[in-house]
């Protein structure tokens, strides 16, 4: 009997712990959710922290437990964005067998049409994140175990076309030379008032074709 | 399919045409050298390996180039007399296999300009397009409500490459315009047509238009547009069934389905000439689509030609000969072409150019000597000489650009066809309009 009950003791444990988990998640997911409409709607710099804890329904302080500072929420938007580019890419059965330049420019379009609802928030950000003391600045602490897994996820496909024969050797600074290119796409796209925004998807699929044959005719073999 | 990017900047596009000449040329010379050493068989062998290694790059750059530039190669696959078999058949294979967008890119555009992936709108969407044209490529589709229907969609940023490319062409043209051989008025006109060629808004409303007004030939299908699902990029029309002119050929039809169906494209061109006063002036061999019982498709409607001028009233002079009925009546002609300001003695002998051509496509004969072989190269060799002397007696009229493109490419098409006809019977028909029997 003991041993019976301690191992319903021993079931219910992880299940008070995962409930109380997945009531943390809830509230972070609310918490980014408010945080995030009311960046669209009242611009990043205008929106606060109060209005924020009263959109997500919590009180003031418990926003704190979760983010320390609004660049924090902006941190963990970004970091939801990549976790869920990385894991649509994976599910893209067809994008798998597609050639380079069309996985690349999938991985790009995708992102931005996921971003695109919040593009004033990402314009606000974007110039936030040239401040160097910014937690949002390329180079700083926080923003580089993101950064990482970005480079990973992309030379993981760099690799795939390099084994494949469909580029030449490109190593580490291929993902780094796209990270750089993705967000010079990002600064274009921002500013590009063309009905659909169709000058960024002409000058992302030109540059992706003309990067990718420039690799084909070994122009990287110097 | 192999996916190409699309130099967009005047300066890129300017340096991959300049690379195309350099490149030809230095072929050229070379099989000129190699020529001195090689007789017989070997000779000629050499000069069919040349062309058809030449007219493979050529069409392979113009694929790259799309815009103008490509479709000046899809004007040139109509000159069947200016060019040999092997270049023709190389710049024919632009109207249907150009490289397309890859099925991403295609969705995106697609997004881009009816704010909705084509999933969420087709209940079956090819991403893989089956047929390309010099602006966009062309997907096969089954709406919601089960209807099969051909979507158009327009390459990113066409408009600005098209832009550059006239800015290339005018400074390439520029001696032309200097000694008045071509003055800036074609030059307009012809970025006129190509330009209208972007918007497929446009292109919508001239398929509307065509359809009512030719709704009369119960052979000719043209599709009908979806509304709901076009924009200035993309155009979803009714499906058109059909072999394109290469392939129908391809099929070995007989002589008297060749000959109906010229009789038919003739038919229809006179009556857009006559009656409509505005004709679809495309016409290379993959915007018609034939069934083996003479039935006729007719698709991409981008480019129309609306007639400003009394093209009517001069085709029946033409027809009746006129001008040899008296200085007034010769003058009256040469009105009709050039206008008032170029000098009669000028355009005079341009008329017996003219009456050239018309002897052959409207003999002076009865029964089967009346019959117009299009087979024959005649007529091709008379419009291309007339257009040289056009040129060389700085002659352009802008209004014949797109006319002289509309016409040449159907006799073209009919050359490709063999087709034999009856032209005058068939204009008669035109001009004397009768109850058309429904088939």
């Amino acid at each position: 009997m003991k041993t019976q009950h301690r191992q319903s003791t021993a079931k219910r444990k992880p299940q008070k712990s995962g409930k109380r988990a997945e009531n943390k998640e809830r509230t972070r997911k609310a918490i980014l959710r408010a945080a995030l409409d009311l960046f669209d709607k009242q611009g990043f710099y205008r929106a606060t922290t109060r209005s924020i804890c009263r959109k997500a329904g919590i009180a003031e302080g418990t926003l704190f437990n979760y983010f320390r500072t609004k660049e924090d929420l902006a941190l963990c938007f970004f970091e939801e964005e990549l976790a869920d580019l990385t894991d649509w890419f994976r599910r893209e059965k067809r994008l798998r067998q597609a050639p380079l330049p069309e996985k690349l420019f999938a991985i790009i379009h995708q992102h931005l049409e996921r971003i695109g609802p919040h593009e004033s928030f990402i314009g606000a950000v974007y110039l936030r994140a040239l401040h160097p003391a910014s937690k949002l600045n390329l180079l700083s602490l926080e923003s580089q175990a993101q950064n990482l897994r970005y480079l990973r996820f992309i030379h993981e496909i760099l690799s795939q076309a390099e084994a494949e024969r469909e580029i030449p050797k490109v190593g580490e600074i291929g993902a780094y030379a796209f990270a750089l290119f993705h967000l010079a796409i990002i600064t274009y796209w921002l500013q590009d008032s063309s009905p659909g925004k169709g000058k960024t998807l002409a000058l992302l699929d030109r540059c992706l074709n003309l990067a990718s044959s420039f690799l084909k005719r070994g122009g990287w073999e110097w | 399919m192999v996916n190409e990017e699309l130099p967009e900047g005047v300066f890129l596009r300017g340096f991959r045409l300049g690379k195309l000449g350099v490149s030809l040329t230095g072929s050229y010379l070379g099989y000129q050298i190699q020529n001195l050493f090689l007789h017989g068989e070997k000779k000629l062998e050499k000069g069919r390996s040349f062309r058809h290694g030449a007219s493979r790059q050529l069409r392979k750059e113009l694929e790259r180039l799309k815009g103008p530039v490509m479709k000046l190669g899809q004007i040139l696959s109509t000159q069947t007399q200016t060019f040999s078999d092997e270049t023709i058949r190389e710049l024919a294979k632009l109207q249907m296999q150009a490289p397309g967008m890859h099925p991403t890119l295609a969705r995106a555009q697609f997004k881009s300009s009816c704010g909705k992936y084509p999933e969420e709108v087709f209940r079956v969407f090819e991403p893989e397009p089956f047929a390309a044209a010099s602006l966009g490529q062309v997907h096969r589709a089954i709406t919601k409500h089960g209807e099969k229907v051909a979507v158009k969609i327009q390459y990113p940023a066409i408009r600005e490459a098209m832009e550059n490319d006239f800015k290339l062409l005018r400074s390439a043209m520029l001696p032309g315009r200097i000694t008045g051989h071509f003055p800036v008025a074609i030059v307009d006109e012809i970025q006129r047509g190509f330009s209208e060629e972007t918007d497929y808004l446009k292109e919508a409303a001239n398929l509307d238009f065509f359809r009512e007004r030719l709704a009369l030939f119960s052979y000719l299908a043209i599709p009908a547009v979806h509304r709901d699902l076009t924009t200035d990029r993309v155009l979803t029309m009714s499906f058109i069934e059909g072999a394109p002119a290469p392939d129908f050929l391809a099929s070995n039809p007989s002589q008297s389905v060749r000959d109906l169906i010229g009789s038919r494209l003739l038919e229809l061109y006179y009556f857009q000439v006559q009656q409509v006063q505005a004709l679809h002036a495309d016409h290379h061999p993959g915007n018609y689509l034939f069934k083996p019982d003479g039935q006729i498709g007719l698709v991409d409607f981008g480019c129309v030609k609306r007639l400003s001028f009394d093209v009517a009233e001069l085709s029946r002079c033409c027809v009746a000969r006129s001008w040899k009925q008296g200085k007034a009546q010769a003058e009256h002609v040469i009105r009709l072409i050039w206008g008032k300001q170029v000098p009669f003695k000028q355009a005079r002998d341009m008329l017996s150019s003219v009456e050239e051509g018309v002897d052959v496509l409207f003999p002076m004969k009865t029964g089967a000597a009346a019959i117009v072989d299009f087979g024959k190269p005649d007529l091709l060799k008379i419009f291309g000489r007339n257009l040289r002397q056009v040129l060389r007696h700085k002659l352009t009229n802008p209004e014949f650009a797109f006319l002289s493109r509309a016409e040449l490419g159907l006799y073209g098409l009919l050359h490709q066809l063999k087709s034999r006809v009856n032209t005058l019977e068939v204009w008669e028909g035109i001009v004397e309009p009768r109850q058309r029997r429904k088939t």
